[in-house]
């Protein structure tokens, strides 16, 4: 959440900036700049959340599977539609606007720490994990890492033969919520918020009142996912060396959390989700190709970077902190070229 | 963020009005361009940011030491904290309202009111007996303290459930056409055990957090000034300060944060909410909510919050940065202004405001801001009155609000819920509840065209 606005860049870039000619324009700019709109909360933001909600759904039929018949190729199942969830989830995370926050459905998904003695408790209780139950737990006790631990354990090696009736029933309740709770965002973008998107700045949108705010948000969303994974999710564990702080602990699934937090926003870019269409990077091309070929170049060199870390996280914070570091320093990188080259472009040209 | 020193100097002298058409061959944003420094909100420490985040960003001049411990803050204020024992956020509870501080106060904005038969979310509910404590605030409920906390840890019970009802009235414009607006009443649910039948009960919504280091920055001296207990000039509007008690300093201490202006200071404001809110305690206040309640733990872990974490929690609210104003330049806009200056709105929310000087934290000193606000209490009448007197507030005067940044409201927390109990439903209704001091002022409003209404609308909506 800590994201800054350097105001003087901002104006400074726009002034130096809007001294160049713009005349080798070839394509019908505003009406893509509207196409970018339509496309960017169609087909990648709403496409995204029924995909999270469609993987939701794997999810929750998996663990069904796994509670019917509890051996460890449905269990390696259920793990395996977990992080295929979470894989849109980290994606999406670079469009944290609009009803999945307004709404709250963020922490309820994706708390960290998970209250481990209140969870004992009830798994050792014997209340019935209905879902108007679920729906009143703190939100330490549902969503993505209650359901991380159940199927994988406090040091990831949990067996099919060590889970419990109670347990069982926990995380179908749990998966469940998750289906709820994704759809619930779905619903709100297909229903009306992906219309105020698209529209911003037409006549009646009172909450996007001028098309640049929609782009501004867009790359706002983009910024602020790479201060959140360089400065917070990285940083705080390895600055305290801390693996509790780690996010993904029991599946060792944090680098490739951190990998789609930041893949996410090369599609918002693009525009691309499931199917290609135009984004941000067909106006960025109309006018500066350098902006284009700096962004991706920063985008790749910080994915690369991530990649050349090859132990879990909460080991690499001690045993790589090198590549912790260069990664660290390569998202940052790209949060500059976003903030300080792509923020002013918006404010220039999406107008 | 990496700065480029350069351009940061070149901010410097922007954001002190000095030096723009040099650097510029065409003038910033439309949306933002004004020849007048109206637009920076928050003097030096405004940010040009009208999306979802727009209360969530660091001062624009600080020292980059000083932003690290604002992204310390920052985690910390989104920090979600379990229950005892744990390794990481511990000390939750046993009994509270939420587990973090962004919980309620979502994206650093405006808490979300229940909706009618919902219980509470980023809402809760203080309570108190007819009288006052030792130190002349509210007179706690046996058995319940000064707030319901309606969640509790794991086979602990909570204290309570409050339930709203809301009762729709019908009033007219003095166009003839009509508004309606909505009354709420409250009924607590599920005690724990039996509630005294006089308890005086009050609703508060969550507040923005969002530029409060500015408010703190105000002087007293400039606050008192403005207070008028008895009406000497004689125009209906008698401001009073609020006089709390720091617990820190022990004694009495001007009153700033809240809703009734009941906290002296951030600090205290932040570690009564981490005790009364999460059942965190930390060194300010360092006994449990619950203490000599069944639901204390007996844990001997207090203060369960380092002071350094609380520190970086108030450095983090305290440079949170205010919103740019937007659309200065429309007319609408400017017509809606000279209906808010002519209605007397602006007799109470004050927009020009001067920090002091303070050569220890120059980030703060010496900033001309618009927060809208005089931080005096003020009868607002009795439809918005509470009945629940909050040190020298009594039951019918509230804080006059800050407006800045709050035409933003429905953009970054979804909805558009306003004053102490989220009963407005727009800012219209919200200036149509104001009563009392203000009754003329709403008088005026009340009696406006459609347009003008609209025009007085979009002011509000430009802050």
């Amino acid at each position: 959440m800590n994201t800054r606005v350097s105001t003087l860049l901002l104006l400074a870039a726009a002034a130096f900036s809007s001294c160049q000619k713009d005349d080798d324009k070839t394509t019908d700019v505003t009406a893509l700049k509207k196409d970018i709109l339509v496309n960017v909360s169609t087909n990648v933001i709403t496409a995204s959340y029924t995909d999270m909600n469609n993987k939701a759904t794997a999810l929750a039929n998996a663990v069904t599977a796994l509670e019917s018949t509890t051996n460890d190729a449905n269990l390696s199942a259920a793990r395996q539609a977990w992080k295929d969830m979470r894989v849109v989830w980290e994606q999406t995370e670079a469009w944290l606007y609009g009803p999945v926050s307004s709404e709250d459905i963020d922490p309820r998904i994706d708390t960290w720490p998970v209250d481990f003695n209140a969870l004992d408790a009830q798994l050792a209780g014997s209340a019935q994990f209905t879902a108007a139950y679920i729906d009143a737990l703190p939100e330490d006790l549902k969503g993505f890492h209650p359901i991380e631990y159940l199927l994988w354990g406090k040091d990831g090696s949990k067996t099919a033969a060590a889970f419990t009736a109670r347990e069982k029933s926990y995380l179908q309740a749990l998966t469940d919520n998750l289906v709820a709770l994704s759809k619930q965002v779905d619903d709100a973008w297909k229903t009306g918020y992906s219309t105020t998107f698209a529209t911003a700045g037409q006549t009646g949108n009172s909450t996007y009142t001028s098309l640049q705010s929609a782009y501004l948000e867009m790359v706002a969303g983009m910024a602020d996912i790479c201060e959140e994974v360089a400065n917070g999710k990285m940083k705080d564990p390895f600055d305290a060396q801390d693996t509790n702080q780690e996010e993904s602990p029991f599946a060792k699934n944090s680098i490739t959390d951190f990998t789609n937090n930041i893949q996410g926003i090369l599609k918002m870019y693009q525009g691309d989700y499931n199917q290609s269409g135009v984004g941000l990077e067909d106006l960025v091309r109309n006018y500066n190709l350098s902006l284009d070929s700096d962004l991706k170049a920063a985008h790749a060199a910080a994915i690369a970077a991530l990649n050349a870390i090859t132990v879990p996280f909460g080991q690499a914070i001690t045993s790589q902190q090198s590549q912790v570091q260069t990664a660290m320093a390569k998202i940052n990188a790209l949060h500059v070229v976003l903030q300080n080259q792509l923020q002013p472009f918006v404010q220039q040209y999406a107008k | 963020m990496k700065r480029i020193p350069l351009l940061y100097r070149i901010f410097a002298l922007v954001a002190t009005g000095l030096v723009l058409a040099p650097f510029a061959c065409t003038k910033p944003d439309a949306d933002y361009h004004s020849a007048s420094e109206e637009w920076l909100s928050g003097g030096q420490q405004t940010v040009y940011d009208e999306g979802s985040n727009a209360y969530s960003h660091v001062f624009p001049v600080l020292a980059e030491n000083l932003e690290r411990v604002h992204e310390v803050g920052d985690a910390q204020f989104g920090a979600t904290f379990v229950s005892p024992p744990a390794v990481l956020n511990a000390g939750r509870g046993p009994i509270f309202n939420n587990v973090s501080c962004a919980a309620c106060h979502i994206s650093d904005g405006r808490g979300k009111v229940p909706g009618a038969g919902d219980s509470s979310i980023s809402t809760l509910f203080r309570i108190s007996m007819a009288g006052v404590n030792a130190v002349g605030g509210p007179m706690p409920v046996p058995g319940f303290g000064d707030q319901i906390q309606n969640r509790a840890n794991y086979n602990t019970v909570k204290e309570a459930d409050v339930l709203v009802h809301y009762e729709e009235k019908t009033f007219s414009f003095g166009d003839g056409s009509s508004y309606s607006l909505r009354f709420p009443s409250y009924q607590v649910t599920n005690a724990y055990t039996a509630l005294p039948a006089d308890i005086l009960l009050s609703a508060r919504v969550a507040t923005p957090v969002f530029g409060l280091g500015l408010i703190a920055g105000i002087s007293e001296a400039d606050v008192l000034a403005r207070a008028d207990e008895n009406d000497a000039d004689g125009d209906g509007i008698s401001g009073r300060p609020n006089w709390v008690w720091d617990v820190q300093k022990k004694s009495s201490t001007l009153g700033r944060f809240g809703w009734k202006a009941n906290q002296p200071s951030l600090l205290q404001q932040i570690a009564a909410a981490y005790n009364g809110d999460m059942g965190v305690t930390s060194s300010i206040f360092p006994v449990e909510n619950c203490v000599g309640q069944p639901q204390d733990d007996h844990r001997a872990d207090d203060p369960e919050l380092s002071d350094s974490l609380l520190y970086a929690n108030e450095f983090y609210v305290r440079t949170l940065a205010v919103p740019a104003r937007r659309n200065l330049d429309d007319p609408q806009v400017q017509a809606g202004k000279a209906l808010f200056n002519s209605s007397g709105c602006v007799k109470c929310h004050i927009p020009d405001q001067r920090t002091a000087a303070d050569m220890a934290f120059p980030a703060i000193s010496n900033q001309l801001i618009h927060p809208y606000t005089d931080l005096l209490l003020h009868d607002m009448g009795p439809e918005l009155a509470d009945g629940r007197p909050d040190f020298k507030a009594t039951g019918s005067e509230w804080r006059t609000a800050p407006l800045w940044g709050i035409g933003l409201t429905q953009k970054v927390n979804g909805h558009s819920n306003f004053l102490h109990d989220g009963r407005a439903r727009s800012l219209l209704e919200a200036v149509l509840w104001h009563g009392g001091e203000a009754a003329s002022a709403k008088e005026k409003v009340r009696a406006m065209s459609a347009a003008e209404r609209a025009s007085l609308v979009k002011f509000l909506e430009s802050l």
